[in-house]
C-alpha cells in the first residue's frame, strides 16, 4: 500500500507541470471567454438599441436573452475542455510508452522496484483518474465564477438565468458532470474500466510486440462485447424484456468482469511476460 | 606498487614472487606490517580472492604470519628470509645461464663481461644517486 | 548463488538462448564474455524477470525471483535508468523511498569516490559521469548480487580505471558480481570466473586462476581456442 502511494505520487509529479499548464489554459480561456461573450452580446444590444433605436423588449424578443449556455457552447469554454480531454487521452498511452521510449529507459527501474509490479499499473491508473477528477473539480469551481462575470456585465433584463444545477443538465455537460451518485459512478466507472482495458492492451503490445498488437485488438474487442452485452441484449434482442434496474445490475456485473480480467491479465503480463 | 602482471601465470603466484622480491630487496623488513587483502587487491588492481589466495600460500610458506586479529606481518625467521634471497638469486642465475647457453659463449668470457658490466652499472647508479 | 539452468529463449524465429546454464557464486566476480551478438544482456534481463524465457529455470539462492528478490539482487544496465530531469539527489531520494537496502552512507561515499556533485541534473552529466551515477545507484544498494552490463564500454580510460578500482575495493565487499563484456583485456586480473558465450550457448565456464595455474593459459588464450576452433 505504501509503495503504491509512493508510486502514485511519483506518477502525478511526472505529469504535474503539464497538468498545471492545461489548468492555466483552461482558466484563462474560460474567464476571457466569459468576458468576451458577455461583452459582445452587450455591444450588440447597445448598437441595436442606441444606434438602430430598437426597443429593448424587441431586441430581447429577437435575439433572446443571454444565457450561460451561450458561454458554455462557445469555443472559449469548449476548446480547453477538448484540449484537456485529448491530452489526457494521449497521456493514457504516453504514461506507459514514455517509460520505454523516453530518454533513459525508466521501465528498467520501475520493474526492478521491490514492489508488486501490478502496483505500477494501479499507480498509473490512479494518476489518470486523479487528473480527470481534478479537471472536473476545476470546472465546478470555474462555473460560478464565470456566471458571476456574466452577471456583472449583463443586466438582469437581458439575461436568461439558469440555476447552477441546470447548467449540468445541458446536453453535453450531463456526460461530464453527472447529477446523481449513481450516474457519477456509472460514468466514471465506465471511464475507469475503459482506461484499464487500454492499459492492459498496451501491456499486451509491450509483452508480445507485433503479435501483441493483434492480441491487444482481440482483447479490446472482446472486452467491449462483454461489457456492452447486457445493454445490446436489451436494444437488439429483447427490447423491454428486462427492467432498467436489471440491465443496470447486469451492466455492473459485466463491468466488474471486464475490470477484474483487465487487472488479472495485466498482473500476469507484468510478472511473467513483460519485455524491456 | 605499480606492477604489470602477465596474463598466463597465476596472479597469486606473481603476487608471491613480488613479495619475495620486495623482501630480498629489503623493501619489506622482517616483522613489517603488510596491507590487508583488500588493500593489496586495490593497490595491485587484482581480484580480492586472488590476493587472499596469495596471502594464504605465503602464510603456508612461512613468508608472512598473523597473530590473532592483528594485521599480517613479514616473517622474522632469518632462515626463511635467507632462503627467499637465495631462491631469487638462483632463479636469476638459472635464467641467465639459460639465455647464455643458447648463444654458446664460454663461461670465462661471460664472467669477465658480467663483472665489467656490473661494475659500470653499479657505478652509474651510485653516481646518479 | 545465482543458478541459470538450461535457459532457452526465442526472439521471433531466432533462438537467442540455446539452453544456457551457469552459476555465479557470492563473493566472486563472474564475467560473461561473448565476442558477438545478443545473449549476454538477454541473460541478465532474464535473471531480473525483465524478459520472459521459453524454458529453463533461474534461481537466486535457490528461489525464483519475486519482489523481495530486488532487495537482494540488482541489475545495472549499460545506460542509466533514472529520469533525465532528476538531479542526482532526487535519484537518491527515489531509491531511498523504495529500497530498504538503499545505503545512504555508501551512496555519499561513492559520490566522493567518483567526485560527483549531487545537485547536478542527470541530463547535464557527461557520458563518463552518467556511467558513474548509473553504477553508483546499483552499488549503493546493500544487495548480495550485482549484475552489470558492459560496465567498461563506451567510457573514457580514466573512468574505466575508476570503475576497475571499484571492483577491488570494499564497495564490492563479498558480493557476487556478474558482469558482461566483449573486451576482456582490461579486467583479466579482476575476475574469478569466466563464462564464454557465443550465439546463445555457453561454450566454456572456468576459473581464470585455475586455467593459468594448470594450463598456463590466459583468458584470451582460452577464448582463442574456444572461438576459433
Amino acid at each position: 500500500m505504501k509503495s503504491y502511494l509512493k508510486l502514485v505520487n511519483f506518477e502525478v509529479n511526472r505529469f504535474f507541470k503539464m497538468y498545471l499548464i492545461l489548468i492555466g489554459i483552461t482558466i484563462l480561456s474560460q474567464i476571457i471567454g466569459s468576458f468576451a461573450v458577455s461583452k459582445r452580446y452587450m455591444n450588440e444590444a447597445n448598437r441595436m438599441i442606441y444606434e438602430n433605436l430598437m426597443p429593448k423588449s424587441q431586441f430581447i424578443e429577437q435575439f433572446g436573452g443571454l444565457s450561460f449556455s451561450k458561454i458554455v457552447f462557445s469555443g472559449w469554454f469548449m476548446l480547453p475542455i477538448v484540449l484537456c480531454s485529448a491530452t489526457l487521452m494521449i497521456y493514457v498511452f504516453f504514461i506507459w510508452y514514455r517509460d520505454w521510449f523516453g530518454k533513459n529507459t525508466f521501465i528498467y527501474r520501475l520493474l526492478m522496484l521491490p514492489v508488486e509490479r501490478i502496483n505500477i499499473y494501479f499507480a498509473k491508473l490512479t494518476a489518470i483518474m486523479f487528473f480527470v477528477l481534478g479537471f472536473i473539480a476545476l470546472q465546478i469551481l470555474l462555473i460560478p465564477i464565470e456566471m458571476h462575470i456574466l452577471k456583472s456585465i449583463v443586466p438582469a433584463d437581458f439575461r436568461t438565468d439558469l440555476p447552477f444545477h441546470e447548467i449540468f443538465n445541458l446536453s453535453l455537460m450531463v456526460w461530464l458532470y453527472p447529477n446523481t451518485i449513481i450516474e457519477f459512478i456509472l460514468i466514471y466507472g465506465i471511464g475507469l474500466i475503459f482506461v484499464s482495458v487500454v492499459f492492459t492492451a498496451i501491456l499486451l503490445e509491450r509483452s508480445y510486440r507485433l503479435k501483441g498488437v493483434f492480441l491487444a485488438s482481440v482483447y479490446g474487442i472482446l472486452s467491449f462485447i462483454v461489457f456492452f452485452a447486457p445493454a445490446s441484449l436489451d436494444i437488439f434482442f429483447a427490447r423491454g424484456y428486462f427492467y432498467p434496474i436489471e440491465i443496470f445490475v447486469m451492466e455492473l456485473v459485466t463491468g466488474v468482469i471486464v475490470l477484474v480480467s483487465a487487472i488479472w491479465i495485466a498482473n500476469h503480463l507484468l510478472k511473467y511476460k513483460i519485455k524491456v | 606498487m605499480n606492477v604489470k602482471f602477465n596474463n598466463r601465470d597465476p596472479v597469486y603466484v606473481q603476487v608471491i614472487r613480488l613479495f619475495k622480491e620486495q623482501i630480498a630487496r629489503g623493501y619489506f623488513e622482517p616483522g613489517q606490517e603488510i596491507p590487508s587483502r583488500r588493500e593489496l587487491a586495490n593497490q595491485l588492481k587484482i581480484n580480492p580472492n586472488t590476493a587472499q589466495r596469495a596471502y594464504k600460500e605465503m602464510e603456508e610458506q612461512g613468508l608472512v604470519f598473523t597473530e590473532g586479529n592483528m594485521p599480517s606481518r613479514i616473517t622474522k625467521d632469518e632462515a626463511v628470509l635467507k632462503r627467499v634471497r637465495e631462491e631469487l638469486i638462483v632463479e636469476a642465475v638459472e635464467n641467465f645461464i639459460g639465455s647464455i647457453k643458447t648463444i654458446n659463449v664460454p663461461l670465462s668470457e661471460v664472467l669477465e663481461l658480467v663483472k665489467e658490466k656490473y661494475d659500470t652499472e653499479s657505478g652509474e647508479e651510485e653516481g646518479s644517486e | 548463488m545465482i543458478e541459470v539452468k538450461n535457459v532457452k529463449k526465442k526472439y521471433g524465429r531466432k533462438q537467442v538462448l540455446k539452453g544456457v546454464s551457469f552459476t555465479a557464486e557470492k563473493g566472486e566476480i563472474t564475467c560473461l564474455i561473448g565476442i558477438n551478438g545478443v545473449g549476454k544482456t538477454t541473460i541478465m534481463k532474464a535473471i531480473m524477470a525483465l524478459t520472459p524465457i521459453d524454458s529453463g529455470e533461474i534461481l537466486i539462492d535457490g528461489e525464483k525471483i519475486r519482489k523481495e528478490s530486488f532487495e537482494k539482487i540488482t541489475f545495472i544496465p549499460d545506460a542509466i535508468t533514472m529520469l533525465p530531469q532528476m538531479k542526482i539527489v532526487d535519484a537518491f531520494t527515489f531509491m531511498a523511498d523504495f529500497y530498504k537496502s538503499w545505503n545512504p552512507e555508501r551512496a555519499k561515499e561513492l559520490l566522493q569516490f567518483f567526485k560527483l556533485d549531487a545537485s547536478e541534473r542527470i541530463s547535464d552529466l557527461s557520458k563518463g559521469n552518467t556511467a558513474k551515477v548509473n553504477l553508483l545507484l546499483g552499488l549503493a544498494l546493500d544487495v548480495d548480487y550485482l549484475l552489470m552490463d558492459e560496465p567498461f564500454s563506451g567510457i573514457d580510460i580514466f573512468t574505466r580505471e575508476q570503475i576497475a578500482d571499484v571492483f577491488t575495493s570494499h564497495l564490492i565487499e563479498d558480493r557476487g558480481v556478474v558482469i558482461t563484456t566483449h573486451e576482456i583485456n582490461d579486467i583479466e586480473h579482476l575476475i574469478d570466473r569466466a563464462v564464454l558465450i557465443d550465439n546463445g550457448e555457453v561454450l566454456k565456464e572456468f576459473s581464470v586462476e585455475e586455467v593459468r595455474e594448470n594450463e598456463g593459459k590466459s583468458v584470451v588464450d582460452v577464448m582463442r581456442e574456444v572461438y576459433q576452433g
